[in-house]
């Protein structure tokens, strides 16, 4: 009699605590007879943008549900789902390191014979392959982004400026404007990762692309006279800043740029709805960031902004692909991109917006090269680096660390 | 089986399991990984050894980790002692709107610490900054986030301000087990303010003390939302706490065993600053 009670007992509290552990995960309950999926996205700019769509396919595919998912820090969020094996049904997200790392790893699915990359602008498949360092298609690139300096029109006009297109006319530019009494550059070092878009520029332009490549295999170092002179350029720029430009974030850069307090701003088109959100009359230009006196040598800095990708383990891999399918139709893309102010990866469709026209001449002759930080392990975490060296300006520990961090990172492995 | 002992166990076990399933598994899972290469998403891994372990004690970031989180503990674990004692010993005594008064001391406890941290991410971002504009002053005029050399101040601020309403209350507690007639003879000996406080009240304190002391140090010690809302770990890596680093290491970074390995030394860590600190504590408990 004891002994039963005490099994019993310790069955029950099994069974509870079991019940407990698959509350856990489990969604899709449905009572409706929907299948439903999840949309995974890692913009927060673009979470509107998606919802319209969403809404659309919903409403076209009444047997399926899709909801968006866009959580903050959305790529950590997507690698700690895949260490606990809960990938959602459909996933957008950047060309970067995370999305190499997963690929490589085999978390999605494989697009070779699937029959959506015939409408792709090859140079962004290109560029996927390059990063994963693969040949098999893991996601379908939908928009594609670009980087450089943003500038206010108005402020160029009134102070009889042009665009400059070699880094001496960048700097004689930036000292005219201080000299008038205004700020040039808006930085917003407080957020790490903004640090990153000028470095992208300067080091793509002056050391190539193909640097970071050459790194992995041990051929060159980033203690070099070109490493340097990005990090001297980097420094350069930190003169013509407002004044707090430790304590200014991306989301204060953004309302400060819309309300006219600095001529440049060195961001990416991702920042033009955000900035026109918080002043609707704001007068937004672009130009690509000259980093070199070689005006043939600076380029825009364009990737994968979006891609599209599907788990490979998701229950439902033929609606997964109608959604991505339907993303991908012209006239989605192009909803997509005018809201947004990014590029279609998707061939047909053109970004006609008067406030990216700078970059039209780069993306016609071909003048765009992928963001180099896309190449650089995310464990280095190059953006916390550079932050780093921006408050102590010691060029020699900069150059030094970058060489520490990516060769222990590399001995971890 | 007695009845009674039946309905020990049926509270004691399905806790047990509960406490199994969520914590001890999860530890034992993390002490496993750490002797692996795993990167936290691919299918397959192999066995290092000690190699990751090896690899923490030359890694600069991880000292570094260390010694802001030690840094930022002791300076907050002494604040939030002090403060909370003074701010318990006031509501103790007879003073108009006590009640009202514990209820405002206990509201940062009630709120989340990243809507706190965000509250006063604009704070440190916009007011101060344009009243220290406004006063001319040079020094109030930045936002102190953004400064490798003062972040960390701003994220004690932010600790000490949420930490306090907790200790108050436990502070609060140990004051009212005090007997009436201790007090009633030191005012008949003709003992001072001071004199009674230390004497008296603090002595009768001891065990809270012990148990502030070693709450607020582990809490400190693992902190990590205040972080996140205020700095990121920036500038750089200034104000990176341990935890911090595990999370951002090891989920960003994709390096999911190395920092395993850094969490089953920090576990180990806590749980000898706590073992000592009780010992230590305790101790003066009894000498007192």
């Amino acid at each position: 009699m004891k002994k039963k009670k005490m099994i019993s007992i310790v069955l029950v509290s099994a069974l509870f605590a079991m019940a407990l552990a698959g509350c856990g995960g489990k969604k899709d309950a449905a009572d409706d007879g929907k299948i439903k999926l999840e949309f995974f996205q890692n913009k927060t700019e673009a979470k509107a943008s998606f919802d319209e769509l969403v809404k659309k396919f919903n409403d076209a595919n009444p047997n399926i549900t899709v909801t968006q998912v866009n959580p903050p820090d959305a790529e950590t969020v997507l690698k700690t789902r895949v260490a606990k094996k809960d990938v959602p049904d459909i996933i957008g997200i950047g060309a970067t390191d995370t999305y190499a790392q997963l690929a490589k790893s085999g978390v999605f699915a494989d697009f070779s014979d699937s029959g959506l990359t015939g409408n792709i602008q090859p140079a962004y498949l290109n560029m996927m392959n390059k990063l994963t360092g693969s040949e098999k298609v893991n996601g379908i690139p939908f928009t594609a982004n670009a980087s450089g300096v943003i500038y206010n029109k108005k402020m160029f006009e009134e102070l009889g400026l042009s665009i400059p297109k070699t880094w001496d006319e960048l700097i004689a530019t930036a000292q005219k404007v201080k000299d008038a009494g205004k700020t040039p550059f808006y930085l917003t070092i407080k957020d790490s990762w903004t640090t990153l878009v000028p470095f992208n520029s300067l080091s793509t332009e002056i050391m190539g692309i193909d640097f970071y490549g050459e790194r992995a295999e041990g051929k060159t170092k980033f203690d070099s006279p070109e490493f340097r002179e990005v990090a001297e350029k980097q420094l350069k720029l930190m003169d013509f800043a407002e004044k707090d430009m430790y304590g200014k974030g991306y989301n204060d850069g953004n309302a400060a740029f819309a309300k006219g307090e600095a001529a440049m701003y060195l961001q990416g088109v991702w920042a033009i709805p955000e900035i026109l959100k918080a002043n609707p009359d704001a007068s937004v230009g672009v130009f690509p960031f000259p980093g070199t006196n070689d005006a043939g040598r600076n380029k825009v800095i364009s990737g994968v902004d979006t891609l599209l990708t599907v788990s490979k383990n998701t229950k439902h891999p033929e609606e997964a692909k109608k959604f991505i399918e339907f993303l991908l139709k012209s006239e989605n893309v192009q909803t997509f991109i005018d809201q947004q102010k990014a590029f279609s990866a998707v061939k047909g469709v053109n970004q006609s917006d008067a406030s990216v026209q700078g970059f039209n001449e780069a993306f016609e002759s071909g003048a765009i090269e992928d963001f180099s930080d896309h190449y650089i392990p995310s464990a280095v975490k190059a953006d916390t680096i550079i932050q780093g060296f921006m408050q102590k300006k010691d060029i020699d520990a900069y150059v030094k660390q970058f060489d520490t961090e990516w060769d222990k990172v590399a001995a971890r492995k | 089986m007695s009845k009674r002992k039946a309905a020990f166990y049926s509270m004691t076990i399905p806790a047990l399991l509960l406490f199994f399933t969520f914590h001890t598994f999860p530890t034992l899972q993390g002490i496993f990984y750490s002797f692996t290469n795993w990167d936290g998403y691919s299918d397959g891994y192999d066995f290092v050894g000690f190699k990751n372990f090896k690899a923490l004690f030359t890694d600069e970031n991880v000292l570094n980790a260390y010694l802001f989180t030690f840094k930022y503990a002791i300076v907050v674990t002494v604040l939030i002692n002090v403060i909370s004692l003074l701010i318990a010993l006031g509501l103790n005594s007879k003073i108009k709107f006590r009640n009202f008064f514990r209820g405002v001391y206990f509201l940062p406890n009630v709120l989340g610490v990243l809507i706190v941290g965000y509250i006063f991410n604009y704070i440190f971002a916009n007011a101060i900054p344009t009243i220290g504009e406004a006063l001319g002053s040079e020094t109030l005029a930045i936002n102190i986030l953004g400064s490798e050399k003062w972040a960390w101040v701003g994220i004690v601020i932010v600790a000490v301000w949420q930490g306090i309403a907790f200790n108050t209350i436990l502070y609060l507690a140990g004051l009212q087990t005090i007997p009436r007639d201790l007090y009633e003879a030191s005012d008949i000996d003709g003992a001072g303010k001071w004199e009674t406080f230390r004497s008296i009240t603090f002595p009768m304190l001891a065990s809270f003390f012990t148990i502030n002391m070693v709450l607020a140090m582990k809490n400190s010690l693992m902190v990590f939302d205040q972080i996140v809302a205020l700095t990121g770990g920036g500038p750089g890596r200034a104000t990176q706490s341990i935890a911090m680093l595990i999370y951002q290491g090891g989920f960003q970074g994709g390096e999911f065993a190395y920092q395993s390995a850094n969490a089953v030394i920090y576990f180990i860590v806590i749980v000898i600053i706590s073992v000592v600190q009780l010992n230590f504590l305790q101790k003066r408990e009894m000498d007192a």
